[in-house]
């Protein structure tokens, strides 16, 4: 006993350091589901009525920007409108069935905060499950591809940031639709890497890369952004520089898309897995 | 006692507030990122209890990862950087040894505070740029982004010293 209380009197800090050192790790190690842990919530809470007030200042200096940018999004909109009776006017629809043909909801939010210069980025958005956000749903700004929702409490969310080194999406080449694997390598926030491309396809600079639509997050033909440059990976794949259409550096208004059909595509998928 | 204990809660918020939000929204070509809220560390007194210096190196890291929302890459860094300072006080000691009370550079000089500094700010930073990426594929590239961090951590907590011993 005697010689136990002695070695801890000499360790004592030794086990105090290792003691905090694992609590640390644990937190590390569970560093996605602690957003949902209740206190960390609370935490949150308080710093974020904070962290929203330094970026609304912050936003009024850029709101020339973000006008311009809503403007020509309205604009498309407007213009995909216009578009559509065209294709639905095809034979007698008696029945307007808004459940079937809806597969996607989409909700505006803004950013509250949001960074770049880590290798795993977040931000968050000011909206959170009371509005419908949920887990897994895929955010875009008014320019292409922005994130996927990894964690909601009542009013907010946590948005992982294309600009984050576990990101991985399905992406292809619009021009002749061969899909890789779309992830950011950690240096530029302005661009990123599509992999897996076979090295028979024809690819040039600048063509557009585009969303695939096959992990149920995204929808087909969202814009990710063109290419920059390419070149010979191995024996077999092109490593392609991306040059993402997104300014994370200005991301302000947000759009979260969330799929209706999701969990229909999943559960049919997971039957023959 | 109590005033001590006062005035370092004061430096302690001030430095979070500064951290969190002035360095945190600094965002300089991905490389630069100053993490200056490691000087709390730097300043504690000399004769601090082990277990208190880890217990509050705990607490900054905790609450900086809070707000930051990364889970535990700045408590593990801090904590490290909490376990180490006896070590570096020990390596970087002047000629006459230490005196109770803090170590600033208004008592022990420039020159001893600079590698004092440095030697801490680099401790934790790469223990935390390391920890953030998680891999060691980009040797060199973090390295880089950990060398230029530090000039500017330690470039700012001299300021600050600076400011503080002007008063």
């Amino acid at each position: 006993m005697r010689n136990l209380l002695n070695f801890l009197a000499r360790y004592n800090n030794l086990i105090v350091f290792i003691f905090l050192e694992g609590i640390a790790l644990y937190m590390l190690g569970h560093g996605n589901n602690y957003h949902n842990s209740r206190i960390v919530n609370g935490v949150r809470g308080i710093t974020l009525g904070f962290e929203k007030r330094i970026y609304k200042t912050k936003s009024y200096l850029s709101l020339h920007d973000i006008n311009v940018g809503l403007a020509l999004e309205n604009a498309e909109l407007k213009n995909r409108l216009e578009r559509q009776p065209k294709n639905e006017s095809q034979g007698f629809l008696s029945v307007s069935d808004s459940l079937n043909k809806q597969q996607y909801v989409h909700t505006s939010a803004e950013v509250i905060e949001n960074s770049i210069n880590r290798q795993k980025n977040f931000f968050t958005i000011n909206k959170g499950e009371r509005q419908g956000i949920k887990v897994d749903m895929a955010v875009t700004s008014d320019r292409g591809v922005a994130g996927v929702v990894v964690g909601s409490s009542p009013n907010y969310s946590i948005v992982m940031s294309v600009l984050n080194l576990d990101f991985k999406l399905s992406a292809r080449i619009k021009a002749n639709g061969y899909f890789g694997s779309l992830s950011w390598d950690g240096k530029d926030y302005r661009y990123a890497t599509l992999s897996e491309i076979p090295q028979h396809v024809l690819v040039n600079v600048g063509d557009t890369i585009e969303t695939t639509g096959y992990s149920a997050i995204f929808p087909e033909g969202v814009m990710v952004g063109t290419v920059n440059n390419y070149e010979k990976y191995g024996g077999d794949f092109y490593t392609i520089s991306i040059l993402l259409t997104s300014d994370f550096k200005k991301l302000h208004f947000v759009d979260v898309i969330g799929n209706l059909k999701k969990t229909e595509q999943l559960d049919l998928e997971k039957l023959f897995k | 006692m109590i005033n001590s204990v006062l005035r370092f809660g004061l430096i302690f918020i001030l430095l979070i507030l500064l951290q969190i939000l002035l360095f945190n929204n600094i965002q300089f070509s991905g490389y630069v990122n100053p993490y200056v809220y490691i000087m709390f560390i730097l300043l504690l007194p000399v004769e601090i209890p082990s277990w208190l210096l880890l217990v509050l190196s705990f607490a900054t890291g905790l609450i900086i990862d809070f707000f930051s929302s990364s889970a535990g890459m700045h408590t593990f860094a801090t904590v490290l950087a909490g376990f180490v300072r006896p070590y570096v006080l020990r390596v970087v000691s002047p000629r006459d040894g230490y005196e109770s009370g803090d170590p600033s550079m208004s008592v022990y000089g420039f020159r001893w505070f600079l590698s004092y500094a440095i030697l801490m700010v680099l401790i934790h930073h790469i223990t935390l740029f390391y920890i953030e990426v998680f891999r060691f594929a980009d040797f060199f590239r973090t390295m880089f982004r950990v060398i230029l961090s530090t000039i500017f951590s330690v470039a700012f907590i001299l300021l600050i010293e600076f400011y503080r011993k002007g008063r």
